[in-house]
């Protein structure tokens, strides 16, 4: 079992707090030059020519790159080739604009000062066609399809004792993580790039920019070691870093493409604007019989993001009969993409809002209702779960909260202007696993180091890779280092979907075995020991539990073989126990609000969070997880919303002083808790993912406490004062 | 940004010396660096204040000074301050975040510029920006729009929190002008409205400047109260905003002020109301009724009309707030 790590922090916390940890865009290169991107001005139409020549004479200004200059790639050469890389990555080898801030040239300078003020001095002229920004107009003429087979049919529960039915909206949410997005690319030799860019996956990324420059993938490196912050923003490999390598290849120098904060809005990916209707009907035993969801989200005209935000509809609860349609708009927006629970947490929104209103109507408890209809097996593959402890998480949550002074109806409890209400709402993920590799290296001293491609993109892979090493090796984990976020080291799935550390779990177990085999067989002889669960390894050397005798140190290995280091590297990925369970994480959500009618204002007053993620690694870090994400659904339902302007097509306000991100201000000291049961059957830790849980749900348990507060039923997100008054 | 050149004048006469029709004036840089960043002001020379004016918080007989120069975190922790003026203190922790006003300062604030999302957008028209160019949130997103006082031309709200408190309590800017004269404006006439040309956010001359601001003595106490309506609760600017102060004898409301921040191109006063309260029984009825004779002056445009019902809502918890602050302490 794991202990405790009680304040213990974090392998790389004492890096970060004292600034030595570096970022991808703190490199120091020699001859480094800076890019700055410049965006279209309209949202659709072409441009016809560049003026460079003011810019230009910025002193400092090395060249000017877009379509009229771009360095030759062979991939372009070759039709097949070319068709393969995706359109958001051929800005430069197009004058199609198809939305506002499409990046149309690459300013390079010595200096980020002469190239941010150069990049101000290009004359760019278009040519316009009309536009389309308007997600709510564009659903008039959008056609809905079935999505997935329908589970039961729509007839069975026309005469339900109790319907609900409501549409539902959720604004536009952009991703903004401390840390921008940057990049430094540097081409080591003709063929050769070295990359340090902000990512969720290196692996992703090398992947991407070799099927662009049509290299083979080891010719390519990508370090990503510090990730302040993903959220679902570092997952696709956008523009910056295309527009850095070929920067860098066109004034062979190392080059810089740092976002600015505004450039995040429309560079990284956002949450699309989404619109749902969901209705759901139950009899008069509390039994959720049927649900019929429609859901539509925006697109770009780059469409190259969908995601059906009914997925998760006919997980959660056990619908006998389950019906979807769905649909995606192109507008002329930058590229949606993934953001923290993505599809699921909008539509999440609508179904537990939907049971919510339902709960009024039959007068039942939205606690009892819900753990009375849990599916009780995976209803998408009829699979039984392998682990899930829902159920858990509600009784304790609404222990925690004090569920029993709810009141039944709304406005009861008041006082002065405030009035005071309880929700629930509850979240549920996959609880997946990839493939992950891990290497460890051992030295003659004993010290170890584990080395894997997977990022830390904030999750505290860090240490959690150390906990879990010293669990499987024995060895102390101030014997233990790590290297990761590098495509130098062993290939692993991109850092992301709640599934990083259950995938690279089963690495680091593969990895630990092996080195103990190793060991073993250095110590004893080949195959002498069978039960390798029986060898631990200490400070010192390898034993054998319960047997002092047979122990073996390092030093008489390292010098009988003549050796210098130990080296294993394994790779693991989900095996058979997919074809046996179904695997999921949950979480439930309790807050209390208090609402002030006169002024419009919510105060969030206690929120109580009771995680299923499995066995916990680090319980700092996977408070800190929920913590986050929570905040984040206080976001989504109170705050984030970034607007656009329909008359240019731009997104106006579009900075921190005018997109509202949540802060600590608006929450209370959150109240975070596991349920803390292992599921070996999904790795060899027992964890189970838990990045999305925590912002599944949360916002619905807002909307909820408030309608029990003052009796309106919020169903467009966010919430502001000005719709509360 | 533009490249600039960089003067710290050490008195008026220096900073003079350095004007042009390019320079500007820097004091914390909050606002203005943005602006810069965002390419609205493009100064060729930046001449700092910060050496030249006075940083300094003076109590006189009839009032308090506060230099140009004082950081509003300064202005919060000065005890005078916050036992004869705890209005200002309130409106000030209101607005922006500790970082900000660690370096904002009293003459900055006055002279913050708008915070209308168009105007920071030089792709979009705007007559603030530039005469004559048309207005993008006409027709556009308003919530952060004004609802009294707009005119065709700009519809922009001044953002300030601190400076509804200074219009709130009669203040007075004191200013030189290039030719070293000196004036007193009194607050409420010192920033102005839209009418046809909102590029001119006060009636300041040009390159004069803001030595400091006088408030003068008042019988206020601790009845006072700053109500502000925003979207989060650190760091975001009213939605609207409502200063108050009352000072009640014998039951009854001797002197009363009322001022909003976000509904209009200036600080705003709410004279009539005042006139209205005067006198009477300081009741929640009559609160209501005051909150009622407000917003019936005001003339929202087409996607801000729920400002109306925050206003209203503001004013009365306002007023009953002033009420609950004196038994508090
Ligand atoms: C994200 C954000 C949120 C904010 N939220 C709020 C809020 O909620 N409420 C609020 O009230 N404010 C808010 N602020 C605004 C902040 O209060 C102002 O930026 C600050 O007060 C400006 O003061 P400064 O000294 O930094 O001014 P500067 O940026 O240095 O100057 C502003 C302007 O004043 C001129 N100037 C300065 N001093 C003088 C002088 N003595 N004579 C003549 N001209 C002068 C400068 O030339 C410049 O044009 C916020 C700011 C930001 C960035
Ligand atoms: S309201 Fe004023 S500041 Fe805003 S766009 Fe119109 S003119 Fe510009």
């Amino acid at each position: 079992m794991f202990e405790i790590l009680k304040n213990k922090g974090r392998i790389e916390g004492i890096a970060k707090v004292t600034g030595k940890a570096k970022y991808s865009a703190e490199y120091a290169l020699p001859n480094l030059a800076h890019g700055v991107i410049v965006g279209s001005t309209i949202p659709s139409g072409f441009i016809t020519n560049i003026n460079i020549e003011e810019a230009k004479q910025v002193p400092g200004v090395i060249d000017v790159l877009s379509y009229w200059n771009k360095p030759e790639v062979s991939t372009f050469d070759n039709p097949e080739k070319s068709k393969k890389i995706p359109a958001f990555h051929k800005y430069f080898h197009t004058t199609k604009i198809n939305y506002s801030d499409q990046p149309v040239a690459l300013v390079l300078a010595d200096t980020l000062e002469d190239a941010s003020y150069a990049a101000t001095l290009l004359k760019i002229d278009y040519k316009t066609e009309d536009f389309n920004v308007n997600f709510h107009e564009s659903l008039k003429d959008l056609e809905l399809k079935p999505f997935k087979a329908e589970r039961g049919n729509l007839e069975a529960w026309q005469n339900a004792d109790y319907i609900s039915e409501n549409e539902y909206t959720i604004a536009m949410e952009v991703h903004n993580p401390m840390e921008m997005h940057a990049t430094i690319a540097h081409w080591t030799a003709e063929n050769k790039l070295s990359l340090y860019d902000k990512s969720q996956g290196v692996n992703g990324v090398q992947w991407n920019l070799g099927r662009f420059f049509d290299l083979p993938e080891e010719n390519i490196t990508v370090n990503s070691e510090f990730v302040g912050g993903g959220f679902g923003s570092g997952l696709m490999t956008w523009f910056n870093t295309v527009a850095a390598s070929l920067g860098a290849k066109l004034i062979e120098r190392p080059v810089k493409v740092g976002l600015t904060r505004p450039q995040m809005f429309t560079m990284v990916g956002y949450r699309p604007t989404s619109w749902q209707k969901v209705k759901i009907g139950a009899n008069k035993d509390e039994k959720l019989l049927g649900v019929l969801h429609h859901a539509a989200h925006n697109q770009s005209k780059y469409n190259v993001y969908s995601r059906d935000l009914s997925g998760i509809t006919s997980k959660v609860y056990a619908f006998e009969n389950v019906k979807r349609f769905t649909g995606y708009s192109p507008l002329n927006l930058p590229i949606p993409t993934w953001m923290r629970g993505p599809g699921d947490s909008s539509g999440t929104f609508a179904v537990e809002s939907a049971i919510d209103e339902l709960c009024y109507k039959m007068n039942a408890d939205p606690v009892d209702i819900r753990l009375n209809n849990i599916a009780p097996y995976s209803m998408d593959s009829g699979k039984p779960w392998s682990t899930h402890y829902l159920n858990e998480c509600l009784e304790r949550g609404a222990k925690e909260i004090g569920w029993d002074d709810r009141p039944n109806q709304p406005k009861q409890l008041k006082d002065g202007d405030w009035y005071t209400g309880y929700g629930v709402g509850v979240g549920l993920w996959n609880a997946s696993r990839r493939n992950a590799g891990a290497s460890i290296e051992m030295k003659r001293d004993g010290n170890i180091i584990v080395r894997t491609a997977m990022t830390d993109i904030g999750t505290g892979t860090g240490q959690a890779i150390v906990n879990m090493t010293h669990e499987f090796l024995g060895i102390p984990r101030e014997k233990i280092s790590i290297e990761l976020g590098n495509s130098i080291h062993p290939k692993s799935v991109t850092q992301g979907g709640s599934w990083g550390l259950s995938s690279l779990s089963g690495a680091v177990d593969a990895a630990s075995t092996a080195l103990k085999r190793k060991l073993a067989d250095y110590a004893w002889g080949k195959s002498e020991v069978t039960k390798l669960d029986a060898v631990i390894l200490s400070d010192s050397g390898v034993a054998f539990i319960n047997d002092q005798k047979k122990s073996v140190s390092y030093q008489d290995i390292f010098q009988k073989y003549n050796l210098n280091e130990i080296y294993v590297e394994e790779y693991s990925n989900a095996g058979g126990e997919e074809e046996k369970y179904a695997f999921c994480s949950s979480a439930a959500h309790f807050y209390k609000v208090k609402v002030n009618v006169v002024t419009g204002k919510v105060k969030m007053d206690r929120m109580v969070i009771v995680v299923d993620g499995g066995k916990i690694i680090n319980p700092q870090a996977a408070a800190n997880q929920i913590i986050g994400a929570a905040v984040g659904g206080v976001g989504m339902a109170m705050r984030e919303k970034q607007e656009v302007d329909l008359a240019s097509g731009r997104l106006i306000g579009s900075d921190f002083a005018g997109y509202h991100v949540t802060v600590n201000a608006d929450v209370p000291i959150i109240e975070v808790s596991f349920i803390n049961k292992p599921d070996y059957n999904r790795n060899p830790a027992g964890a189970k993912g838990l990045g999305e849980v925590g912002l599944l749900g949360s916002a619905p348990a807002i909307t909820n406490a408030i309608y029990n507060a003052i009796g309106k039923r919020f169903t467009n997100l966010p919430v502001t004062p000005d719709m509360i008054v | 940004m533009k490249p600039f050149e960089f003067h710290r004048a050490i008195n008026s006469d220096d900073v003079f010396k350095h004007i042009s029709t390019t320079s500007k004036y820097i004091a914390g840089g909050t606002n203005l660096l943005d602006l810069m960043k965002k390419h609205i002001h493009e100064p060729n020379t930046i001449i700092d204040l910060n050496s030249a004016l006075s940083n300094t918080i003076e109590q006189k007989n009839d009032g308090i000074f506060l230099g140009a120069m004082t950081t509003n975190t300064k202005v919060t922790e000065n005890t005078i301050v916050n036992k004869n003026f705890p209005l200002v203190s309130k409106a000030i922790l209101a607005g922006a975040s500790p970082q900000i006003r660690n370096m904002a300062t009293t003459s900055g604030n006055l002279l913050q510029r708008t915070r209308c999302p168009y105007f920071y957008d030089t792709n979009i028209p705007c007559n603030k920006r530039k005469s004559n160019s048309g207005c993008g949130a006409l027709n556009g997103h308003q919530r952060m729009a004004g609802i009294v006082g707009t005119s065709q031309n700009c519809v922009a709200v001044h953002p300030s929190d601190f400076c509804v408190a200074l219009a709130a309590l009669d203040a007075e800017v004191f200013i030189t002008k290039t030719d070293s004269t000196t004036e007193k404006i009194p607050f409420k006439d010192f920033h102005r409205l839209p009418e046809n040309n909102p590029e001119k956010d006060n009636n300041l001359s040009d390159n004069a400047i803001i030595t400091g601001v006088f408030i003068p003595n008042n019988n206020f106490g601790n009845t006072v109260s700053y109500v502000k309506i925003r979207e989060r609760d650190s760091y975001a600017f009213a939605l609207v905003s409502v200063a108050a102060a009352l000072e009640i004898k014998d039951d009854k409301i001797k002197k009363v002020r009322l001022a909003s921040g976000g509904v209009a191109h200036k600080p705003w006063r709410w004279f009539e109301a005042e006139k209205f309260l005067k006198n009477k029984k300081a009741s929640r009825d009559n609160f209501i009724k005051a909150a009622e004779l407000i917003v019936s002056k005001t003339k929202p445009l087409p996607n801000n009309t729920f400002k109306v019902t925050l206003l209203k809502g503001a004013v009365e918890t306002a007023l009953m707030q002033c009420l609950t602050n004196t038994s508090n302490g």
